[in-house]
Parts: structure tokens; C-alpha cells; sequence
């Protein structure tokens, strides 16, 4: 039996989002996209049960979220925010063991994070001096580290050079064989394409789900970005 | 990469000196003890030093300490709670609150009915000041907002102060007593003002187990709560604590600034941010900080300690603003 990872139905937040309505089975590497103020960011708030009590429905499995109590969430769920403001000097480490708050520690876990993102030598600088690249590699590594089946990320990639990117997805990839499912808000088209769903929003409303080649059709993508599409062999990046 | 010393060192060194500063407290004053005069007043065995240490010096000292305690605390509480390393009770006008509070039921005559009435409305005074810190800059405010929502408080609540004192020039005894809560002192205080001063030894048994969620909560508020801390709980109590953190220590020696912002500022560049080590540290160091600037005052002839406390502060503070730019 496959349950829903994510379920939202008709979750709505007043000039934000308009009566949503979205399935998300086990197992799956979503793409979620849409133009800036499309409602992306709240979309992922409302998923991780991090709204509050607005009206609409968001399950996990088959569990009403707001039935879940706060510690067992954080269990089953990570969040990682679009941007963080580090007002105290942290070390790298120190944030990336917070991961594990509700789980119980794991030094082992948080050292191996950090190695797979490249953090290792980071590991006791201040996170208020890192650089915006740096920061979200850390968000990243304290999501990854809580062993959450349901990851909701917000932007992971924006400020990441080429080879971070392709190494996020790659990882991406790899919880998601462990039967988990990753929900990653994105820009960049081209990525969307290797997911295996993706979630077009646009002003405050889910408007397609599907496989990519079936929902970013050239009609949609005039009709909510306004760019035309052309296909063909451009630039391919990968890992070596 | 960050430099910081071991816990058990600074813990170490801390104790060390809050003790030498508890000892030349009681010691040195107009009668200067001997360590022997000490030793047989504090066993009541020299029936002077008796006299002037438990009922001059060893109040004094606790009230200090207590006073201390609750100030570098509170600040603490502060910062984490608005995540923003400036936040104080006196510079968000909370001890403003208190003082106006407690000057103003001095003045209509209400501590005449009681020895509890006073520190009761300073805690309703600064109740109200941080109400209306909550109402003008919401958490995760600008820095800018935020002292800015302080300078009003402060001036408001100082104008009510300054109304009772100058409407009422004559009486000389009674503003006397009103300028007390304005520049806040450790003169004079009895072991009514060390009891007034428990609250502080309950919030800071309950802050106790707080750190670990101070240290998620101080990353974002959001990320806390997805992290599994109730939020919106550990706000509540910490918001409590640090009231009656600001407005018992208010109640009992006054205004008394910096002390919030200096010490946990100077811990934090000592060993670091998390609260589970600047929880024990922050009361520890508070406490002497407060004993070192009373015993400064006290050598320079009677200086009070808002006053010494404000001197040493105000420059940091503005240090620290600069640092910021």
C-alpha cells in the first residue's frame, strides 16, 4: 500500500493562497514552481503544519497535522527556509546538531552531514559569517540530518554555485530512495526537468501536477511566466 | 573561526571572583574588618562587626548579587526572545516600567498599606512596559525598531516619573525617595529588600532548563517550531520570567542600566552563544559585575550604582552599535 505522503485539501491564507488542493504519494522528488508571489513559500509552510490554524486540511500519511503533537512533527518533517537572518554566532556544528533536537543526538549523523555537504571545515565558524551559499548548505544539512521522511525545502538551490546544486539533487535523489518524499520549491526549468513531479503555482493556486514533460508544455509556461520555450541541446551540466 | 574559552574555566574563574568580591564587599567600607574582625562578626563573636555586617553589609551584598542576577538574566532572556543581541529591560523601558510604577503608588500613598504594595506595582509597571514593547516591535523587529520603541517608552515613562517629582518640589524627604528608583542604588537595603528580591531566585531556577530552546528560538522562530520546540510556550515563559526578572530587581534597588546588555554580551564573546552555558554564567557574572561597579561607587566616594553601571555601559553600548555598522 503506497499512502500520500502530503495531502492539502482546499488549505487556504487570505491574499497568500486560494483554496489549495494537493496529493503527494511516497517516494518522490517534487519540483515545485511558479512565478515570484505565486505562494510557493506558503504552500510549504502550510505543508510543514507551520501555519497555524488556518482553514483547509493538511495531512500527513493519513494524519490530520494539527492532531500531531509539536515534537512528533519535527520527527516526521523538515522545513528549510528560503533565506535565515543569524543574529548569534553559532558554529556550523552547533546548528546542524539542532537538527536533531526532537530525535535525540546523533554525532555520527550531524559529522556525516556535515561531510556531504562539504561543511566539515566549516564546522566551527560562526554561521553569522558565512556567505549566503555557505548558510543554505547548512539549513540543508540540519533538515537532512533530522532523518525526516517528508523534507519540504524552500529554494534550496537559489544561491548555489553549479556543482552544489547538482550535489543537493544528488542527495535528494538518494533520500528519496529511502522511501521518503522531497518537496523542493525552484526556479531554474531546466532542473525541474530531472524531478519526478512537479507542482506549477500560480497566484495562490496549484494549477497543474504531473509528470514535468506533461506540465511544462510551452502553453503553460506563456500563460503563467510568460517566456516562450524552445528545446534542444543546450548547456548539460552534471557531476563528474 | 571562533576563539572560546572552556566552560569549566570561565565557570571556575567567575566563582573565584564573585567570592573575592562578596569578601571585599563585607570587609571594606567606613569600618574596614580585618579577616579575623569577619570571621568573629559573621559568628557574632565581635558584637560590632556583628552589628555592621548583618545588618549593614551582608543585605547590601545579597540585594546586589540578587539585583545582578535577575538584570544580566533578563537581558538575556531579551535578546534570545527578540533575536537581537541589543535588547535590554532598561533600554526597552521594562525598568522604566517598573520605576514608574513604583514611584507613582509612593506618591499617591499606597505603600503606607503595605510593604508589599511597592514591589507589586513595579511588576504591573513593567508588565505594562512590556506589553507595549510587544504592541510597538513585533519579534524579529529591526534592530532600529526596537530601540526606538525603547527611546519612546523610556520617555514616556520618565515623563510620569519627573511629573510626581516636580509636582511636589517642596517635599523633600518624599523626592528623595522618588530619585532612588530613578538612579538606581544598593544603599540602605534591609533584609526586607532581600526577601522582596526572591522572585528572582524562582525565575532563575526556572530558566534553568530553557537553553537548548533559547538556542533554537534565537535562530528563528519559524525553524524552532519545526524543529519540535512549542513556540509559542517557550515564549510565554520567557516573557514572564523576564518581567519579573526586570521589575523584582527594579522594585528593589531601581533603575539600574547595562547590566542586561553588558554582561551576557561579554559571556557571549567569552565562550559563545548558547544559553546552556550563559544561562548559569550570565546570573553568576551578573551578580559580580553588579558587587564590582557598587565597590567602584563605594570608592569613589559614594558614587550610585545606576550611575556606575551607566558609565561603564553607556560607552559600551555605543561600542557596540558602532561594531554593528
Amino acid at each position: 500500500m503506497n499512502r500520500d505522503a502530503l495531502k492539502l485539501e482546499h488549505v487556504s491564507v487570505p491574499g497568500r493562497l486560494a483554496a489549495s488542493d494537493l496529493t503527494l504519494p511516497t517516494g518522490a522528488l517534487v519540483g515545485l514552481v511558479g512565478p515570484n508571489g505565486a505562494g510557493k513559500s506558503t504552500l510549504l509552510l502550510a505543508a510543514a503544519g507551520l501555519l497555524g490554524a488556518g482553514s483547509g486540511r493538511v495531512s500527513w500519511g493519513d494524519e490530520n497535522v494539527s492532531e500531531i503533537a509539536i515534537m512528533e512533527r519535527a520527527r516526521r518533517t523538515a522545513w528549510v527556509p528560503q533565506e535565515a537572518r543569524f543574529e548569534f554566532g553559532f558554529s556550523v556544528r552547533a546548528v546542524v546538531q539542532q537538527g536533531r533536537y526532537a530525535q535525540g543526538d546523533d554525532e555520527a549523523g550531524v559529522d556525516a552531514m556535515l561531510a556531504r555537504f562539504d561543511l566539515t571545515a566549516l564546522a566551527e565558524r560562526p554561521v553569522n559569517r558565512l556567505s549566503g551559499g555557505e548558510r543554505q548548505r547548512v539549513l540543508l544539512a540540519r533538515a537532512c540530518v533530522t532523518g525526516a521522511k517528508l523534507q519540504l525545502w524552500d529554494e534550496p538551490l537559489a544561491s548555489l554555485d553549479p556543482r552544489h546544486a547538482l550535489e543537493v539533487l544528488k542527495l535528494a535523489t538518494e533520500i528519496k530512495a529511502t522511501g521518503s518524499t522531497v518537496v523542493m520549491s525552484l526556479h531554474d526549468l531546466r532542473l525541474a526537468h530531472c524531478l519526478d513531479l512537479v507542482v506549477v503555482m500560480d497566484r495562490g493556486r496549484v494549477v497543474a501536477t504531473g509528470k514535468p514533460e506533461a506540465v511544462l508544455t510551452a502553453d503553460r509556461l506563456r500563460e503563467v511566466f510568460g517566456v516562450t520555450m524552445r528545446t534542444g541541446d543546450g548547456l548539460i551540466l552534471g557531476l563528474p | 573561526m571562533i576563539r572560546r574559552l572552556g566552560m569549566p574555566g570561565v565557570l571556575t574563574g567567575l566563582a573565584v571572583v564573585l567570592v573575592a568580591l562578596v569578601l571585599v564587599s563585607l570587609a571594606w567600607g567606613e569600618l574596614t574588618l580585618s579577616p579575623e574582625q569577619l570571621w568573629a562578626g559573621l559568628r557574632g563573636t565581635d558584637e560590632l562587626a556583628h552589628t555592621v555586617l548583618w545588618q549593614l553589609r551582608l543585605p547590601r551584598v545579597l540585594t546586589g548579587m540578587l539585583v545582578g542576577a535577575a538584570l544580566s538574566a533578563g537581558g538575556l532572556i531579551m535578546q534570545a526572545y527578540f533575536r537581537n543581541s541589543l535588547a535590554s529591560p532598561d533600554l526597552l523601558g521594562v525598568s522604566s516600567g517598573a520605576a514608574a510604577g513604583a514611584v507613582t503608588a509612593i506618591v499617591w500613598g499606597w505603600t503606607l498599606t503595605s510593604l508589599w504594595i511597592l514591589p507589586l506595582t513595579a511588576v504591573v509597571g513593567a508588565v505594562a512596559a512590556t506589553l507595549a514593547v510587544l504592541m510597538l516591535a513585533q519579534r524579529g523587529a529591526s534592530t532600529e525598531r526596537l530601540l526606538l520603541a525603547g527611546v519612546a517608552l523610556n520617555a514616556l515613562l520618565g515623563a510620569i516619573t519627573s511629573y510626581h517629582l516636580s509636582h511636589g518640589v517642596s517635599l523633600w524627604e518624599r523626592n528623595a525617595q522618588l530619585l532612588f528608583w530613578l538612579l538606581g542604588g544598593l544603599e540602605d537595603r534591609s533584609w526586607l529588600h532581600v526577601t522582596a528580591a526572591l522572585p528572582i531566585v524562582v525565575a532563575a531556577v526556572a530558566l534553568w532548563p530553557l537553553g537548548r530552546r533559547m538556542d533554537l528560538l534565537s535562530l528563528g522562530e519559524t525553524e524552532a517550531q519545526s524543529l519540535g520546540v512549542d513556540v509559542k510556550r517557550l515564549r510565554r515563559i520567557m516573557l514572564v520570567l523576564a518581567t519579573v526578572l526586570a521589575a523584582t530587581a527594579t522594585a528593589v534597588a531601581g533603575i539600574v542600566g547595562f547590566v542586561g546588555l553588558v554582561v551576557p554580551h561579554a559571556l557571549r564573546l567569552l565562550v559563545g552563544p548558547e544559553h546552556r552555558r550563559l544561562v548559569p554564567l550570565s546570573l553568576l557574572g551578573g551578580a559580580a559585575f553588579v558587587l564590582a561597579c557598587d565597590l567602584v561607587g563605594k570608592l569613589a566616594g559614594g558614587l550610585r550604582l545606576g550611575i556606575v553601571t551607566a558609565l561603564v555601559g553607556g560607552p559600551f553600548f555605543l561600542w557596540l552599535l558602532r561594531r554593528r555598522v
